[in-house]
């Protein structure tokens, strides 16, 4: 028993670190390659932590759609812009960065602070079942069917959305079209008047 | 009683058609005026008035037949009480009144009196104003048949006319009213109707600048008259002048003394009579032209000669000594504000009267001499002659009017020749009038014999009666006057010792009273004034009626049509004339009729008359060297009424002869001022024999003054004139120049009124515009930029805020509150905490602490019994869901209440009145 | 067993270097991948409040449910980015000012 804890123990300590070095990695690196790369890093060891926890499911999706998705995207992204994804480093605004920084750092310390106090009751044992691809798939379609297919609508909604803004702005030749020739002096004559 | 149509004395409703004719006249004039035409304008005009006349007529009759009744009713009361005596000469009547209600006006809560004061427009005709009545419809109607001719070719006729007429009906309200309210609507519809008739022809700037200056120097007067009034209302309760004459000793009250000068110990205070009178004192002197308002009537003169003669001689101007006798009992209260009024009246005659000697306009000597002869009014009703210095208002009327409308005959003759407005009244282009307009000249004369107090004429009797009373009249306080009643007394005169006795000896001497010598000076101020005026207006007379006529070179076979109403223009909206219309003339006097084209009217409206050529009197000067037509004596509608006034002026005296004892005037007006004479305004028996031998100065006087004007300006043709004011230019300016009062004033008052106005202005553009609009701004602005950096556009500076407000958020979650609601009711307090998400609660009441915490319902609230002055502690401790606790502890208090006080309040209100009955 | 206030606290330290990396980083991509992050800290915190229940998985599925959207808003989040990158020139977001002031 005592192996399987220590084994456990060490198993979340180094998912932990990796996330943990991640995260730091992604918001550290002034390159973002280097930082999506981290963030990657960060991603497959939250999913082996969603593992430890028991939620074989999470994990999987996790894998496939944050690392295997998300992530590419973002490179893809990064490979587009190129170079300039780097820009030069320069001090504006300062003060507001500190702030937030000051903020951000103590919002997460209090939440720590409650969060650790917290006292849980005895964990109690769980079956099999729990958290397979199975039991949450039947929940997905039964309890929580409505929130996943207006999930669904949203993904489309997304896709179109990208779509329409990644493509910037073309000429419209309808638009540009220059006016009648016989519509334009009625106009002037009203306009004159 | 009466088997009449009009029975009722108290609801005499013809009152309201005496006053309702001149104003329907004045509304249908000035509407519709312009589109019937001059005739109907003159029909409407003149017959209103005229039937107002009758219609006084009539009323008055009826007043004298109330009046008979109530002498009767005295006579045999009198004979009842007194069996077997001879009737006394003089019996106190009562008043008699017809009054009219028209409508509730407003009534106001009072602190005093009975609670309320009701002001309501009600007329009253009773002897003073019955006669006044007359006087107002009876010269205003011989002013409106005139005007009707001397207007005859102004193109603002019926403007004129309406203005006329809204005067009437404003003079009536006045001298009609039945409470000081509403006397003091007709006082400032006087005020404004003056206003409007003196700058009748206000293209030209200074004949409306004299417009404004009467208005405002009435106006400065008129706050001396409100304050008068709201004293009078406060002290008194009443308003009416029953309620006044009834209530009147409250103005005298111990307790309702005024505090005037308060300095190291020393207090000056004037009874409140005294300040009551002086304020409306003030009013008067504003109206009335008085030292020191009196400077807008010379000024006035640039209105036409009739508004002269109806406002400015017989009616508006005497509308203050109409108020002094009316409030004869409030007046008489003060002795200290009825010397003021005689010092007032008798230095205001002597001062007009140097500034008339000098003068060459003839309507400038007239006003001049008018401002005088109002401060012989002023001068005998400040010495307790109310009734002889209204006989002298009488009087005043007929021969003053007589002589405004002779010398707007005469200046209307001028101006056939001579356009100038200045020149035509300049009493040096005139001379030897007499020939040619001789009803003028005999109505002329007549007024001036009467002005100047030639024995028998009615001026003689009216300023004579009133120098006869300024010599002998004592005004004493009330409370003296009954002190010494009491002394008289059988019982004080055998016991001296006695306590009342005593204290009336006391009061003989506590108050104040004018010193006895007083009466001489001014009678001998009084004297001097009187030469004068003989003496300058006998010179107005010889220098416009004897001698040469100097205006232009005359052929007496020349005639002029005299008929006023041929070829005149039609009607013109707000527009006016330059002065005088003309008499039709002959065009052929003229040569040909070349015009410039700068005519003002054009400036003012686009269409011109079609004939009106000849009235543009300053661009088109005549050659007065070529022969023409004499002056014409005036048309029938003007020559008539100057006729009439100067016969009344001849003999009317006749009405009120005190010395030859013939006093119709003097019995009917003695029920209005019983109250006052023989009581506090007394004539001792001496001073009583000293009538005829007082008259003798009066007489040598108008003899002294007319020879004098008579060997310098018929005999020695002006050379002792001239000699005098070669030999004293700079006095014979100063008096010229109306010894520089306007100056003075432009330079004191109103140049302090400018500079208060700039000051003002400097510091609207300075401090309000610069300090506080800018500041405020400013303000504003200094907000706007701080805010502003806040918004630098940047998404993550604002999520930085929103980290920053987050953070407060999360820190009031993460904090347990261990608040709670204290409610007290009598001696138990109820502690409620507040709800929280996943609170738990324990409480300590008072040394019992719970053992644990607890949720729900029932660890909310907590009750605690307190007793009085006794206190009480309860702690509160919270847990929140994130296992935090906190506490906070209440001390709970209950203090004794504080003690209610008793009020007392004192109300105010009547003061008690004074010990010795009145 | 791991106590599950670990995952709390590792979920809260994972949360506080998302906020303070999209406070502070001011490339738009990395402030992205720092949402993405807060996001991923999120879940952890579902799901290890979710196993102190055996009976049932609503923390799963609300995680289930973040990671989707989480993916919609990256996409639809880095098109956005492509187009400003395309206007300005760079992926500054100090370069997005137009609302200044």
């Amino acid at each position: 028993m005592a192996q399987a804890d220590l084994l456990e123990r060490i198993y979340f300590g180094l998912c932990a670190v990796l996330a943990v070095a991640g995260a730091i990695g992604t918001v550290a690196f002034p390159n973002p390659i280097r930082g999506a790369l981290s963030l990657l890093f960060s991603i497959v060891a939250i999913a082996g932590l969603y593992l430890q926890l028991h939620a074989p499911f999470l994990a999987a999706i996790q894998l496939i759609v944050y690392a295997g998705a998300v992530v590419v995207l973002f490179l893809f992204v990064i490979m587009l812009i190129g170079p300039d994804a780097i820009p030069p480093k320069d001090s504006r605004a300062l003060v507001a960065r500190v702030t937030g920084g000051i903020a951000g750092t103590a919002i997460s310390l209090l939440v720590i602070m409650v969060l650790s106090r917290k006292t849980f009751p005895r964990i109690a044992p769980i079956q099999a079942a729990y958290g397979s691809v199975e039991s949450i798939g039947e929940l997905l379609f039964t309890d929580y069917l409505v929130p996943f297919e207006v999930s669904s609508f949203l993904l489309m909604v997304a896709i179109v959305g990208a779509v329409a803004v990644a493509r910037g702005k073309q000429p419209d030749p309808q638009l540009t079209k220059k006016p009648d020739a016989d519509v334009a002096p009625a106009a002037e004559e009203r306009g004159a008047s | 009683m009466e088997h009449n149509l009009f029975a009722k004395p108290d609801d005499w409703f013809l009152l309201g058609i005496i006053l309702g004719l001149p104003l329907y006249g004045a509304f249908f004039n000035g509407v519709f005026g312009k589109r019937f035409g001059r005739n109907m304008v003159r029909a409407v005009g003149v017959g209103t008035v005229g039937l107002s006349f009758l219609t006084a007529i009539f009323t008055f009759l009826q007043l004298h037949k109330l009046h008979h009744h109530a002498e009767a009713a005295a006579k045999t009361a009198w004979l009842a009480a007194n069996q077997g005596k001879t009737l006394p000469a003089e019996l106190p009547v009562a008043s008699s009144k017809l009054s009219w209600f028209a409508w509730k006006w407003m009534s106001m809560a009072t602190a005093g009196g009975d609670g309320r004061l009701a002001i309501d427009v009600k007329f009253s005709v009773d002897e003073l104003s019955g006669v006044m009545m007359l006087v107002v419809t009876g010269v205003g109607f011989l002013i409106h048949l005139y005007a009707s001719s001397y207007m005859a070719k102004d193109p603002g006729y019926h403007r004129f006319f309406a203005y006329l007429n809204l005067f009437i009906f404003s003079m009536l309200t006045l001298v009609l009213a039945d409470n000081l309210p509403v006397l003091f609507v007709g006082w400032e519809g006087v005020g404004a109707c003056s206003y409007l008739l003196i700058g009748f022809w206000f293209d030209k700037a200074e004949n409306a600048a004299a417009g404004r200056k009467a208005f405002i120097a009435n106006r400065i007067g008129d706050v001396g008259m409100l304050a008068g009034m709201l004293l009078i209302g406060y002290y008194l309760g009443a308003l009416d002048w029953d309620g006044i004459n009834h209530n009147a000793d409250k103005l005298l009250d111990p307790a309702a003394r005024i505090a005037i000068w308060q300095s190291s110990g020393k207090i000056i205070t004037i009874s409140a009579a005294t300040a009551a009178t002086l304020a409306l004192f003030l009013g008067c002197t504003g109206k009335s032209a008085q030292i020191p308002l009196y400077v807008w009537l010379p000024d006035a003169m640039a209105g036409p000669t009739p508004v002269s003669a109806l406002i400015h001689a017989a009616t508006m101007v005497t509308s203050g000594i109409y108020l002094i006798c009316r409030l004869n009992v409030v007046f008489a209260l003060s002795p200290f504000t009825m010397m003021i009024i005689s010092i007032t009246g008798a230095l205001t005659a002597l001062f007009a009267a140097t500034i008339g000697l000098v003068q060459n306009d003839i309507k400038k000597v007239l006003a001049y001499s008018t401002v005088s002869q109002l401060g012989f009014m002023f001068l005998g009703v400040g010495v307790g002659a109310f009734g002889m210095g209204f006989f002298h208002v009488f009087t005043h009327a007929f021969f003053k009017a007589c002589l405004f409308l002779g010398a707007g005959s005469v200046i209307h003759a001028m101006h056939a020749r001579v356009h100038d407005d200045v020149a035509s009244q300049d009493m040096r282009n005139m001379g030897g009038m007499r020939k040619y307009m001789p009803w003028t000249y005999a109505a002329m004369g007549a007024s001036t014999l009467a002005i100047a107090g030639f024995p028998l004429t009615s001026g003689f009797f009216s300023k004579d009666g009133i120098l006869f009373k300024t010599w002998g009249n004592e005004v004493v306080h009330p409370y003296v006057a009954t002190a010494k009643s009491l002394l008289e007394l059988p019982e004080c005169k055998a016991n001296a010792a006695a306590p009342k006795c005593v204290a009336a000896n006391n009061v003989l001497h506590a108050y104040w009273q004018a010193p006895p010598w007083l009466g001489k000076v001014l009678f001998a101020i009084g004297i001097l004034a009187a030469t004068m005026t003989a003496f300058y207006m006998f010179r107005l007379v010889f220098k416009t009626f004897w001698g040469e006529f100097k205006g232009w070179k005359v052929d007496e076979s020349i005639k002029l049509a005299t008929n006023p109403f041929e070829n005149v223009e039609p009607l013109e909206d707000g527009d006016v004339s330059y002065g005088l219309a003309t008499t039709t003339h002959g065009h052929d006097a003229h040569g040909s009729d070349e015009h410039e084209t700068t005519d003002p009217r054009d400036l003012i409206e686009g269409e011109r008359a079609p004939d009106h050529a000849h009235d543009h009197h300053d661009h088109h000067h005549e050659d007065l060297t070529v022969p023409a037509a004499p002056p014409a004596e005036a048309p029938w509608q003007m020559t008539v009424p100057v006729a009439i006034l100067g016969a009344f002026a001849l003999f009317a005296g006749f009405l009120y002869a005190e010395a030859l004892h013939i006093e119709p005037i003097g019995h009917w007006l003695a029920p209005v001022f019983d109250d006052v004479v023989g009581k506090t305004v007394t004539m001792s028996e001496a001073a009583h024999h000293l009538e005829w031998p007082l008259m003798v100065p009066g007489v040598l006087a108008a003899l002294i003054g007319s020879g004098l004007a008579y060997v310098w300006y018929v005999q020695q043709n002006e050379e002792p004139a001239k000699k005098l004011a070669a030999e004293w230019p700079r006095l014979h300016r100063a008096a010229y120049n109306k010894w520089y009062v306007d100056e003075i004033y432009e330079a004191t008052v109103i140049g302090g009124a400018d500079a208060l106005a700039d000051g003002a202005a400097l510091m609207d553009a300075w401090i309000v515009d610069g300090i506080l609009a800018k500041l405020t701004a400013l303000v504003v602005s200094a907000f706007g930029a701080i805010l502003r950096a806040f918004q630098t556009g940047v998404v993550h500076v604002y999520s930085a805020f929103v980290a920053v407000g987050t953070l407060g958020l999360v820190l009031f979650f993460v904090r347990p509150h261990p608040d709670a609601t204290v409610a007290k009711e009598g001696d138990t307090y109820t502690l409620e905490a507040a709800p929280g998400i996943g609170y738990e609660y324990k409480w300590d009441v008072d040394g019992q602490a719970d053992k644990e915490f607890v949720t729900g319902e029932p660890a909310l609230k907590r009750t605690v019994q307190v007793p009085l002055d006794g206190t009480k502690k309860v702690t509160l401790e919270v847990k929140n869901s994130f296992g935090r606790t906190a506490s906070h502890t209440f001390t709970l208090t209950n203090p004794k209440p504080a003690p209610v006080p008793t009020t007392t309040v004192a109300m105010p209100g009547a003061a008690p009145r004074p010990p010795a009955g009145h | 067993m791991i106590p599950i206030p670990a995952f709390l606290v590792l979920a809260g330290i994972l949360f506080g270097i998302g906020a303070v990396g999209f406070l502070v980083r001011r490339n738009v991509l990395v402030a992205l991948m720092s949402i993405e992050l807060m996001l991923n800290a999120i879940n952890l915190t579902f799901v290890a409040f979710n196993r102190s229940f055996p009976n049932q998985h609503t923390g799963q599925v609300i995680s289930f449910f973040v990671i989707a959207i989480a993916a919609a808003e990256a996409a639809v989040g880095l098109a956005i980015v492509l187009s400003f990158f395309r206007l300005r020139k760079t992926v500054r977001s100090d370069s997005a000012d137009l609302l200044k002031n």
